[in-house]
């Protein structure tokens, strides 16, 4: 089957191209144009935008936190809109069937499940598996479990922890490492309820600082192509913005990801002690070394439901939830906690922290190191980011929204004389380019020959919001899956995921922890193929040898 | 070997699977009940209802729904099987719990392994019936309070204590109530437990809410016993295909919750529905409810129906039978299993999904 898009703009940074023309594809992959062949269909693209495939790096699609939050809120079900009329489960609200339908429409291809714990794999990957039409992966979440925290206080090499980090991503079925408010969750269960950089896991005597930094070392040795994802500790706090800043000086020059960035960019000034930082902690961005990447974690207004690992976090922000019901989940490694919120407009807070994302996005200057994220659902449901690509591109749009929010919010941030707008070429290395590199997926991303032939097309519309909201065509694989925003085919996709080496005594010894600690066979926690029942659930991703 | 009947008479399981699709393609309001299957059971079923426009409940809606109440309607602080077996000091048990493996466990757990190896203090709030073996071979349990139906009051002075607020008389003495409100605040981690099926929902809220509070000075959870037949499984199977629980119906052409609306023996007993799909894949049972309409039964070998029901095939019991993925009560988790006898019998996901391949392709059927 040969695929010919023919007279859109292709813009497809990766590989230079800014320009009118065709886009071929052949049994699911991107070809050059081919000489003296008929295309078997052909698709006219005049007066439309050519985009490889969007990736999310960080969204909280599946697993038992975004499960249970379901669970706890079926009247946001009610609220839900009309859902795309051909798939399974059509008209169910926020169901897997739904998410990777509402995905597809607005040209996503791969999404990120950032947060599950090894415990729970099993879970987020029968999830995943009905979830249609887009590709996923999962980080696991490590620095708050005993066998960690173990090796580090025991002065264990880094051979060891190397072993346990390979092990896990296997068994968990991942792409990548998390960690979580390190030692945060270990230091709650002695009943600590602040944890900072340099606190210390009672019992472990381990800092903060430590876990990071073995578990970033560890990631890097082993190759795997994603660095260490980061949830800072002290998310939400005024003045908070000393821990990111810490942190990014943590990295001492080995790469690292900082998830949510917009949760720490928090000073203590003005009248309520609480004001942005987000243009310090923008400028720290820009000056770290290459390796140091972040993504925002845009706030939105509206309902939504905050569903997290950072159990320490959610048990303080227990009793602010919005409307009041909430579940703590004091988990064997890191727990849970699923806080409903509603930002408000004319919530003084709300709208600093809605400002501050926007402020991260437009002074970080390399479109390469910030991601677009919601940390749906926590800032705002995924949903959301046709408004917010239209906020980046236009200063106008910003205007009007600033002029509706409350003024003194405004004035502890410097969002009203930031004049940048982004482009869309722009807008395509944040979104399709730069994920690709940060997860090591050298073909997707962009639009070579050779790359997975995830294509997204949209009307080039003044109005933004319009354009990301509804693609004119979306492939994957290519094959033709949205057309003028409606499903038209529903396909099942595959959990990237690696498997670096590892010494296989790890193994053995994983089994005689499990039986040891619990009593139970470590098998138990294993995702194995069959479970998933689709053909080819998985697809591996090559670690840097 | 599969076995399947048609009005109690033996016949070859193509045949059954044809009566079933024919019944279910002739009915007006189709009722899948029980649900006691793997996750992969499941998930055919919710597809299967909503295909045809059904309703999914479960054999045990009734008393996880109660506790979900409870979730989705005020705060709760939650933990695992492993975690309060490895770090409890503290065990408060409230009402009747039958001795069920994980019970068992929590009480006779020596201690939390990570809480210094101390024995693990137990208090056990009106035990109604089961007071004679609350021990539950051991003789330093403390009880408090006698009837279950004296639960409510009892949580609501001993919260009052706590937050130091003056309570009424009631069936226990202001001094124990005081002892008690001491005790639990001097844990570490404790852990309030109760069996879902025995407490009611007010109760249930009270305990939750006792448990926050504590939570002001120390650490506390809760760790509800929760039913089997993978309930728990089913319960999040039904939450990421519909994004709601159980007793869920598709007849408006899209999921739509109500407890009340959707209860199987409701639904039966107002002549609401004209097939019933039974499943019951752990055990041999059958549904308990009298007259049902004409039933295709999915049940493991050897269940005995009061009246045939209209199609009976036996079905293979998961991670015995077949390899399975369902929820374990001893983790918390949904792990899978592996067949520890594997056997020709027919999984329910395939009988499920064969019935559903003989269905009239006339799409998803809208009155």
């Amino acid at each position: 089957m040969l695929t010919r898009l023919a007279g859109g703009r292709v813009i497809d940074p990766a590989n230079g191209r800014d320009a009118m023309g065709d886009v071929w594809m052949r049994d699911g992959r991107i070809v050059d144009a081919p000489l003296q062949m008929e295309p078997d269909a052909t698709y006219d693209a005049t007066g439309k935008i050519v985009l490889a495939g969007a990736i999310d790096i960080h969204s909280h699609i599946a697993g038992w936190n975004v499960n249970t939050a379901r669970l706890l809120l079926p009247e946001y079900h009610r609220a839900a809109m009309a859902r795309p009329a051909t798939t399974p489960l059509s008209y169910a609200g926020w169901s897997t069937f739904e998410i990777g339908c509402r995905y597809a429409t607005m040209g996503f291809t791969t999404v990120v499940e950032p947060a599950v714990s090894p415990l729970y794999a099993l879970h987020a990957h029968l999830e995943l598996a009905d979830t249609p039409i887009i590709d996923k992966a999962t980080l696991a979440v490590l620095g708050n479990d005993d066998y960690l925290l173990g090796l580090l206080r025991g002065n264990e090499s880094e051979a060891a922890i190397q072993d346990y980090v390979a092990w896990v991503l296997e068994m968990s079925r991942s792409i990548g490492i998390k960690v979580v408010n390190a030692g945060g969750a270990a230091a709650f269960k002695e009943n600590l309820r602040a944890f900072s950089l340099d606190d210390v896991v009672p019992d472990y005597g381990i800092s903060s600082r430590q876990i990071v930094n073995a578990l970033q070392r560890a990631v890097n040795k082993l190759g795997v192509p994603h660095p260490l994802h980061v949830h800072c500790n002290n998310l939400g706090l005024a003045g908070n913005v000393e821990t990111a800043l810490a942190t990014i000086e943590a990295a001492e020059g080995l790469p690292l990801h900082l998830a949510h960035l917009q949760f720490y960019s928090y000073g203590s000034e003005g009248e309520r002690g609480f004001s942005s930082a987000a243009a310090r902690l923008a400028a720290a961005v820009n000056a770290a070394a290459a390796g140091v990447t972040i993504d925002v974690g845009q706030v939105m207004f509206g309902p939504t439901v905050t569903a997290s690992s950072d159990v320490l976090r959610q048990f303080n922000a227990r009793h602010r939830a919005r409307p009041k019901k909430w579940l703590i989940l004091d988990g064997d490694a890191d727990g849970a906690g699923i806080v409903p919120y509603d930002y408000r407009r004319g919530d003084f807070y709300n709208a600093v922290q809605w400002a501050v994302g926007l402020e991260l996005f437009l002074l970080v200057d390399n479109p390469e190191r910030v991601f677009f994220t919601t940390d749906h659902p926590n800032g705002a449901p995924f949903t959301s980011y046709p408004e917010i690509f239209a906020l980046l591109m236009s200063r106008d749009l910003r205007a009007k929204w600033i002029a509706d929010l409350p003024s003194a919010a405004m004035a502890v941030t410097t969002l009203p004389s930031i004049a940048r707008e982004y482009t869309l070429p722009e807008i395509a290395v944040m979104t399709r380019a730069a994920p690709a590199r940060l997860f090591g997926l050298a073909d997707r991303g962009h639009l070579g020959a050779g790359a997975v032939a995830d294509v997204a097309v949209y009307q080039d519309d003044a109005d933004r919001a319009k354009m990301f909201r509804a693609a004119a065509l979306v492939f994957k694989d290519g094959e033709l899956v949205v057309r003028d925003g409606e499903i038209t085919r529903r396909t099942w996709g595959r959990a990237l995921t690696v498997a670096p080496q590892r010494d296989r005594a790890i193994d053995r010894r994983m089994k005689e922890y499990y039986e040891t600690r619990y009593g139970l066979p470590d098998e138990l926690f294993k995702v194995p193929d069959y479970a998933l029942g689709r053909p080819e659930p998985f697809e591996f991703v090559p670690c840097r040898v | 070997m599969e076995r399947a009947w048609i009005a109690g008479e033996p016949v070859a399981l193509d045949a059954a699977i044809g009566e079933a699709a024919k019944l279910i393609a002739a009915s007006m309001q189709p009722l899948i009940a029980g649900l006691g299957t793997d996750v992969a059971g499941v998930r055919a079923a919710i597809s299967l209802a909503q295909r045809v426009g059904g309703v999914i409940d479960h054999m045990h809606a009734e008393s996880l729904l109660r506790n979900l109440d409870v979730v989705r309607s005020s705060g709760v602080m939650l933990t695992t099987p492993t975690e309060a077996e490895m770090r409890a000091d503290t065990l408060l048990v409230a009402g009747p719990v039958p001795q069920t493996g994980l019970f068992q466990q929590l009480v006779s757990g020596s201690s939390g392994r990570s809480a210094g190896g101390k024995a693990r203090r137990i208090f056990w709030l009106c035990p109604g019936r089961d007071a004679a073996t609350a021990a539950a071979g051991r003789n330093d349990v403390k009880v408090v309070g006698g009837a279950l139906r004296d639960l409510p009051a009892l949580l609501a002075a001993l919260r009052a204590r706590l937050a130091g607020r003056a309570v009424a008389k009631t069936a226990t003495s202001i001094r124990s109530l005081e002892q008690l409100s001491r005790d639990l605040k001097a844990s570490r981690f404790g852990v309030a437990t109760w069996a879902v099926a025995h407490i009611d929902p007010l109760a249930i809220e009270m305990l939750c809410g006792l448990v926050d509070d504590l939570n002001a000075t120390t650490r506390f959870s809760t760790l509800p016993l929760l039913p089997a037949d993978n309930a728990v499984g089913a319960l999040h199977a039904c939450g990421w295909m519909t994004g709601l629980p159980m007793r869920t119906g598709f007849g408006r052409g899209h999921a739509h919750h109500d407890p009340w609306l959707f209860d199987s023996r409701r639904l039966i007993g107002g002549d609401e529905t004209d097939c019933v799909i039974w499943i019951s894949a752990y055990h041999a049972e059958a549904p308990s409810w009298p007259g049902a309409p004409p039933t295709v039964a999915l049940t493991a070998d050897g269940a005995a129906f009061r009246v045939p029901p209209r199609v009976h095939i036996t079905v293979g019991v998961p991670a015995i039978d077949h390899a399975a993925i369902h929820y374990l009560p001893s983790t918390g988790t949904l792990a899978a299993a592996a067949a520890s006898q594997p056997s020709t019998r027919i999984a329910v996901a395939d009988a499920i999904s064969r019935i559903a391949a003989a269905l009239p392709d006339d799409g998803a059927r809208r009155c």
